[in-house]
């Protein structure tokens, strides 16, 4: 109940726009996730309580946190920093979704809305401001990477939020950079609607410092034709979940997901993903990767729903992890749900932990240990980064991955 | 390997088991309550201990709630509705099987168990349970040679009651779950098994659970005990006859494997699966687990799931011992209105455990099959592995194969693979096979019972035929 007030005590009902309102009342029934259900059932208690201490800040301090500089053609854009966005070219345009756009939007959305599968998103809109809200009309070819910031304060609790349409035919490359500061949380959605033969090769990277916290929920919608590729890196979180939720609206869809995880200390990070098929001929590739060290907590689930309508779908699901130490543990389960007959599904999961004989054979080769385990350990990060679009290089990933604590 | 005209035979066959015996029972009244549990105590002369323990697990289970995570949907049960209690009336002690009652003897022989100790060529020892009493157990003396122990478990609580109070509700304690309290609460018998040290037993056992009466619910127990060094494999089949109301079936068993032993766990289980629109059927809530106390100790359950309208089943090892194994081959078939929620759980706790699963789950008509499995390594499982696979094959665009593994490791040094696929029977196959003159329906049974193969290598020969019948009959109708 904590937190409505908090929420409520930060804004007045005059200055709430009708989202949050709607939003709020959703809350109002049951004002945090039943800890009982599937999805929060292993999510830390304590730190999802501390995620939410931090006092709501709806006014951006300033970005200050270093990253790499931008390469012209790169369009850059940060939430929260109120830019006016109308570029229009001749191959191509992108365009603000006007404030009528929004709202009929995310009222739709929030009519699918559960209680417990969508808690992050009711949070996030019911406290991300117009400020906080970036939507975004895309439209043509040859349309130049996008890199979109999402950033909390130090001492804060922030929320953002991205809503992007996909128009016909249009191919783009989108990185979404969440960075998290000390001791702050970060509530990100965002939403995403492929219309018919488009493509997106959608990155995302999050990281913090110290005690960040982060929820991050997207959700997809792919029309038929399109093809939707993902790349997702977590780490250095205190707590954060990463909620995926693609729905192939026709069928006749293509979704690619590389994910990876990286936990320790005393970290918890995890993982849900929901794919519904609701037509025919969908394809799935999906990987997750998680690796737990010290005594942290890494999770992943995954669910593949296949109805009756979904004939000849190919979905298949990856779940590999490695555990370095004996405090830390990791939980998986990849969970198919089917009913149409004529489909190829299939899952994996595996956890162990760095291959000894691998690492026996680069000693007598004369590497370290700890040489052969980065080598080893880089094999197993450069699946996942060389998936992620748009210069991947200037971020120093692997770098950033291998080298810091 | 089934004969093809077999086959064909067993296809047109309906339920065969669902006959009732016209036997007069001695049925205690419907509901639930101390008075019930006590009057079920004293009807089989327990000492105090054991109705203790009843009550206590009755305390426990008043305060349960009916577990509802299973992806099972049913009509809510009415646990005041049941008989709790029902033996067929007979004379005051049998002594030898001449004198039990001729026409349960036939009820046996129509289901195919020979209980006369004639028939002695098949080598198994039977322990026949009918509604909630034992009748009979076969080749006692034989087995008393050896020093193995096979008799009904109310026998057992007399004869051998410091065994059932040490061991009873050590692997599956009354507050376990829901139904397993219930089971503690009310169980009316089971079969004991007890196999001294070193001794590998000469025979099969075998239990044969067969539910006669619409009204009362079948609780059994059954509790085998290996001392170290000592083998047994031990079978078990079920039958019910067919009647418009859910009768409930809730059992508990447990094992228990010390050093070196091994016990393998073979269940048939064919109860009544409702009719072509889901009425009646038995509700089938089993808790099934083994424990490896002891080093290399090894605990191997198969199952072949054919029957029940609802069946809640997750056959279990827990394994302690250093290098204890513990294997789990299950084949589940569901069709028409059948919904299934079966697989086991693996929970690693000594080191250089491993374990197995091959789960193999059909689904045909109407029906819902999942896979649910726990595998966990915990934090001193080190060298431990797992294995796991879990395959689907859906018949039919209406039935749904559902996967839910939950996999959980704290233990680096220790490795879990798991995979799982869905398919359907291959039209290419079914073709070819057409196209050398099999006929379509002998085709699909042949290729169901090709996709089973690793779980039928494992059950003992006679099931192992009788598992492939049952999947043939229970498919009829439901393809093409």
């Amino acid at each position: 109940m904590e937190i409505i007030e908090k929420i409520k005590t930060n804004k007045s009902i005059d200055n709430q726009t009708e989202i949050q309102k709607i939003c709020l009342d959703k809350l109002q029934s049951s004002p945090l996730p039943n800890p009982r259900s599937e999805q929060w059932r292993l999510s830390n208690k304590s730190k999802l309580s501390n995620f939410l201490d931090y006092s709501i800040n709806e006014n951006n301090s300033k970005f200050d946190i270093s990253y790499p500089k931008n390469y012209q053609s790169n369009i850059r854009l940060i939430i929260g920093d109120n830019c006016q966005i109308k570029l229009i070219e001749k191959n191509y345009s992108i365009q603000q979704l006007s404030e009528d756009e929004l709202q009929k939007y995310i009222k739709e959305q929030i009519t699918f809305f559960n209680q417990n599968e969508n808690w992050s998103d009711l949070l996030n809109l019911s406290l991300s401001g117009k400020n906080n809200i970036l939507g975004l009309k895309i439209n043509g070819s040859e349309i130049p990477p996008i890199e979109i910031f999402s950033h909390a304060s130090s001492n804060y609790l922030n929320a953002k939020t991205l809503i992007i349409f996909l128009e016909k035919n249009c191919n783009v490359e989108l990185l979404q950079i969440n960075l998290g500061e000390d001791n702050s949380s970060l509530s990100q959605s965002t939403f995403f609607c492929l219309e018919e033969n488009s493509s997106l090769n959608h990155g995302v990277v999050s990281y913090g410092v110290n005690k960040s916290n982060l929820l991050n929920s997207l959700n997809v919608i792919q029309q038929k034709n399109s093809e939707y590729n993902l790349g997702s890196l977590h780490f250095k979180f205190n707590y954060a979940r990463f909620e995926i939720r693609i729905k192939q609206s026709e069928g006749n869809a293509k979704t690619n997901i590389k994910g990876m995880q990286i936990t320790k200390k005393n970290e918890q990070i995890s993982t849900y993903t929901k794919i519904d098929f609701d037509g025919p001929n969908g394809f799935l590739d999906q990987i997750n990767k998680s690796l737990a060290d010290d005594k942290s907590h890494a999770i992943f689930e995954g669910s593949i729903i296949v109805p009756k309508i979904a004939q000849k779908t190919d979905a298949s699901q990856l779940s590999r992890n490695l555990l370095l130490s004996n405090l830390a543990q990791i939980d998986t389960k990849p969970q198919l749900e089917i009913i149409a007959d004529d489909v190829k599904c299939k899952h994996g999961a595996t956890i162990s932990q760095l291959n000894e004989e691998e690492l026996f054979y680069m000693r007598t080769r004369g590497i370290t240990l700890t040489e052969a385990s980065k080598l080893q350990l880089s094999s197993y990060f450069q699946e996942i980064i060389s998936f992620i679009p748009v210069s991947k290089d200037r971020w120093d990933l692997l770098d950033k991955l291998l080298n810091q604590n | 390997m089934v004969n093809e005209n077999l086959v064909k035979d067993v296809v047109k066959e309906p339920y065969k088991y669902g006959f009732v015996t016209d036997i007069e029972t001695e049925k205690i009244e419907k509901g639930l309550n101390e008075d019930i549990i006590k009057l079920i105590s004293q009807k089989k002369e327990e000492p105090r201990f054991l109705l203790d323990f009843r009550l206590k697990a009755f305390k426990k289970w008043q305060k349960m709630k009916e577990p509802d995570w299973a992806a099972l949907g049913y009509k809510k049960i009415d646990y005041q509705d049941i008989i709790y209690y029902s033996a067929p009336k007979q004379k005051e002690k049998i002594s030898s099987l001449d004198e039990v009652d001729p026409k349960l003897l036939e009820t046996f022989d129509k289901l195919g168990i020979p209980l006369t100790e004639q028939k002695k060529l098949t080598n198994v020892a039977v322990d026949a349970v009918f509604d909630s009493v034992s009748i009979a157990t076969t080749f006692r003396e034989e087995l008393a040679e050896h020093g193995v122990i096979f008799c009904s478990i109310s026998e057992a609580v007399k004869n051998h009651a410091d065994l059932i109070e040490k061991y009873l509700g050590t692997v599956v304690p009354a507050s376990d779950n829901y139904f397993a309290a219930l089971n503690s609460a009310v169980f009316s018998d089971g079969s004991f098994v007890y196999i001294p040290k070193g001794v590998t037993c000469p025979m099969d056992l075998s239990s044969y659970f067969r539910i006669n009466s619409g009204d009362s619910g079948q609780f059994e127990r059954t509790l085998i005990i290996a001392e170290e060094s000592s083998s047994v494999s031990y079978l078990e089949g079920c039958t019910a006859p067919m009647f418009d109301t859910n009768t409930l079936h809730a059992a508990v068993v447990e094992l228990i494997a010390l050093d070196d032993a091994s016990i393998k766990y073979s269940t048939v289980q064919n109860w009544y699966a409702g009719d072509e629109e889901g009425i009646g059927g038995i509700f089938n809530f089993v808790t099934k687990r083994g424990k490896c106390l002891g080093k290399r100790s090894k605990i191997s359950w198969s199952q072949v799931e054919t029957g029940s309208a609802i069946t809640w089943k997750y056959p279990s090892c827990l394994l302690l011992g250093e290098e204890s194994v513990g294997e789990f081959y299950s084949v589940a078939l569901t069709n028409n209105l059948q919904q299934a929620d079966t697989g086991t759980k693996m929970i690693h706790i000594g080191p250089k455990t491993k374990s197995t699963i091959v789960s193999k789950g059909i689904s045909a008509g109407n029906s819902k099959n999942s896979y649910r499995g726990l595998v966990k390594m915990g934090t001193k499982a080190a060298g431990s592995r797992n294995y796991s696979q879990c395959d689907s094959m859906l018949i039919g665009d209406q039935a749904s194969a559902n996967t839910f593994p939950y996999i959980k490791s704290q233990q680096p040094n220790s490795e879990i693979e798991h995979e799982a696929s869905t398919c359907r029977i291959s039209e290419d196959q079914l073709f070819y096979l057409q196209s050398r003159g099999i006929e379509f329906e002998e085709a699909v049974s042949m290729m169901v019972s090709g996709f089973c193969r690793d779980v039928f290598n494992q059950l003992p020969m006679e099931f192992a035929a009788e598992a492939d019948k049952l999947l043939a009959l229970k498919l009829e109708g439901s393809v093409g």
